[in-house]
């Protein structure tokens, strides 16, 4: 006798598979692994271990289509998404494809090497690091297989030894209203030699408020002495559901620092994760999320420290509204003979409704002796005697308030190295804490 | 300029009674002083009269200037030159003095139709008022209170209040915990800003301010109700006698029995 078992659900029950492998050889290599793999790894159920708290309906219950049969609108002028640091050393994709139109590279130096995946299948650098540094097929990441199995095309960054980018370059992602829902699979391959120094700013934008998959992966690659910072936006459809797979490997002395702000989509995850492959370096891992109505920001990130001497911060600050929910799981690493480690973790989060939810989980796991590793969570309101302070000296409750959301982000602003990014997070904060009015105006 | 009537107050959602019956009124260009032990009220009519919404007015009314106030917001009340000193100034990281004082001034002279300050008047302005509390300039960029000592966290509400002008002061303790230089300056503070179209009421426990600042009156409370009115001697008074020999009087009509 034999009982009917239920074939695991992969990610392609949500989606209309379309993968055909690009005709560049080092990308349909990629290609033809993930289609394995996508039709092989499970896609997460709440029994996962990494998934436990996360809702994701928003996939589960959709079915996307390729965004060539989603009926796609036009761009349109994007300009105001420009940034003015960034004018002529600009990528442009739209729904994960490369706009050539809205991309200018002109400022950059010519030995820096800057355009699409698809056009660099000779070129010796993406041959050697393009995947090479991600351990999502040991993880069977059903998400990241999907990137692999589907994507064409990508940005390429390649800073040459002792160069340092002028300008910041500005990676823009942007999503158009559609007919049906669609899935986009954007890609980066970032490669910083010896003693480089750049600035990137990888922004996703929703332009409607539609649903869609995002399911980026970026893969940065740092040799020694190499600099970057690394701002990543999240700027998605409030209905869009975002599954993102940074990853950063570092070389000796190299430093990263990254920091991921997450504004829009109704689901975001994100599970950035940062390997120490030599001794001394230092990097960041922050984010500042800012959620409300149902949105879920799920970060489950990895600081995988395997050599000796690293300095490491992870500042996850969260603002949650309404029912949001913010899930962050932070784990460090270290192993066995990575010694004098210091490794700092700290998660704040600030409830502004009795609704919203937070749940938060460090997890360290080190195997060396002479580390220093302290984290910390904390969860908190606006407090009433704050409001009143600041209202008895004549500000309203809503700009009080706004007010003291703004100080409780500033940290974080703060840290952008990009002027407009800056000022631009600052709008969000005030946009976001602005909003009650407007229902009221509405309502 | 205020006028309270009868105010009783409960703590908001809650049957505790803590203002029973407090009357009293406030002429331009008055200081008066309120005594009275640990727990009778003091900070709770203060916050009261400047609208913290832990409390709720049960009875009686707040005139200021003939307008009834009870029902406004605290910042409407800031508006209307109103102005409360807080025993326990509040510590807000990340917003500086200046950006707070900046808004605060700017928000009150245009509910009163003045013209607002750019950031470079303002901060002309601001130093010339930081000379009355004889502080540094960096106290200006520094975040709300946040790692300030006591003396600091009252010597920045004295400030406050001569940056804002108020008609109208509460001051809830500024002296306590000051060093005799501190007390002085907060004292000639208080000075430059009283008298005039101002009037300041300041709560304390000690006789030590009232020899720098003068009071036209002074008010005893004990347990949510003004016991005894009087003039400075009544201070003296009760530096020398506490507050026993008044604990068990009550009053009928306004004398006490
Ligand atoms: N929010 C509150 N909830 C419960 N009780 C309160 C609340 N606020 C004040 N009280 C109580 O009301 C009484 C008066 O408090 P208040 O702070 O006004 O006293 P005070 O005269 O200022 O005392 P002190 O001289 O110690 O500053 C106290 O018994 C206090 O515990
Ligand atoms: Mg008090």
């Amino acid at each position: 006798m034999s009982i009917a078992v239920k074939e695991k659900e992969t990610i392609l029950e949500f989606l209309e598979a379309k993968f055909d492998p690009s005709e560049v050889e080092v990308i349909s290599s990629i290609n033809e692994k993930g289609i394995r793999n996508v039709n092989d790894f499970a896609f997460p159920t709440k029994k996962d271990e990494e998934w436990r708290f996360t809702d994701l309906r928003s996939i589960s219950r959709n079915h996307f289509v390729p965004v060539d049969q989603a009926g796609a609108k036009d761009v349109g002028d994007i300009s105001q998404y420009y940034l003015p640091e960034a004018l002529n050393s600009r990528l442009v994709f739209v729904n994960g494809v490369f706009d050539a139109k809205r991309s200018d590279i002109s400022s950059l130096s010519d030995n820096i090497t800057i355009g699409r995946l698809s056009e660099q299948g000779d070129n010796e650098a993406v041959k050697e690091h393009l995947d090479a540094y991600t351990n999502y097929d040991e993880d069977k990441d059903a998400f990241a297989a999907l990137n692999d199995a589907h994507f064409r095309d990508g940005a390429f960054i390649h800073i040459p030894e002792e160069t340092k980018t002028e300008s910041p370059i500005h990676i823009l992602n942007i999503f158009t209203d559609a007919d049906k829902a669609f899935y986009a699979t954007p890609r980066v391959l970032f490669v910083g030699e010896k003693y480089s120094k750049a600035t990137i700013v990888e922004e996703h934008i929703g332009l409607a408020d539609n649903e869609y998959l995002n399911v980026p992966v970026s893969e940065y690659k740092l040799f020694e002495g190499a600099h970057v910072h690394h701002a990543r936006i999240q700027r998605d459809s409030k209905k869009a559901s975002h599954v993102s797979r940074p990853i950063a490997n570092l070389e000796q002395h190299a430093e990263y620092h990254s920091y991921t702000i997450c504004l829009g989509a109704k689901l975001f995850r994100n599970d950035p994760r940062v390997v120490q492959n030599a001794e001394e370096v230092d990097f960041t891992v922050d984010a500042l999320v800012l959620i409300d109505g149902e949105q879920i920001a799920d970060t489950h990130s990895i600081m995988d420290h395997r050599r000796a001497h690293a300095n490491s911060h992870q500042l996850h600050k969260v603002v949650v509204n309404d029912n949001a929910h913010s899930i962050f799981n932070g784990k460090i690493f270290v192993a066995r003979d990575a010694q004098k480690i210091d490794s700092f973790q700290e998660n704040r989060n600030l409830l502004l409704s009795v609704d919203g939810k937070v749940n938060t989980k460090p997890q360290l796991e080190i195997f060396a002796d002479d580390v220093l590793c302290s984290h910390g969570a904390t969860i908190g309101q606006l407090s009433d005697d704050e409001v009143f302070y600041l209202q008895s000296r004549g500000l309203t409750e809503q700009k009080s308030r706004e007010l003291l959301v703004y100080a409780f982000t500033l940290e974080s602003i703060e840290s952008m190295e990009v002027e407009s990014v800056h000022k631009l997070l600052l709008d969000e904060v005030i946009k976001y804490t602005n909003r009650d009015e407007e229902f009221v105006a509405v309502g | 300029m205020l006028e309270i009537k009868n105010l009783h107050a409960v703590v908001e959602g809650e049957d505790i009674e803590i203002l029973k019956g407090v009357d009293l009124t406030i002429n331009k260009g008055e200081i008066h002083a309120i005594m009275g032990p640990n727990g009778s009220g003091k900070s709770t009519l203060s916050k009261v009269v400047a609208g913290h919404p832990e409390y709720e007015v049960t009875k009686g009314e707040i005139l200021f200037e003939g307008e009834d106030i009870t029902e406004l917001d605290a910042d409407e009340r800031a508006h209307l030159g109103l102005f409360l000193a807080f025993q326990y100034p509040v510590e807000v990281p990340g917003i500086t003095n200046k950006t707070l004082l900046r808004e605060s001034y700017n928000t009150i002279a245009r509910s009163n139709g003045k013209e607002e300050l750019d950031p470079l008047e303002f901060e002309d302005y601001l130093k010339s008022k930081l000379e009355i509390i004889d502080m540094k300039d960096s106290f200006l960029e520094r975040s709300i209170n946040t790692g300030f000592s006591g003396g600091e966290k009252k010597k920045n509400e004295v400030f406050q209040m001569a940056v804002l002008n108020p008609k109208l002061a509460f001051m809830d303790e500024t002296d306590s915990g000051l060093d005799i230089d501190a007390l002085k300056i907060v004292a000639d503070g208080i000075n430059k800003i009283a008298g005039g179209e101002n009037a300041i009421v300041l709560v304390t426990h000690y006789q030590r301010l009232l020899n720098y600042v003068k009071p036209d009156y002074v008010h005893v409370m004990i347990d949510g109700k003004f016991v005894k009115s009087g003039d400075r001697k009544l201070a003296l008074e009760l530096e020398d006698q506490g507050y026993d020999w008044l604990e068990n009087k009550t009053m009928v009509n306004g004398e006490a029995q």
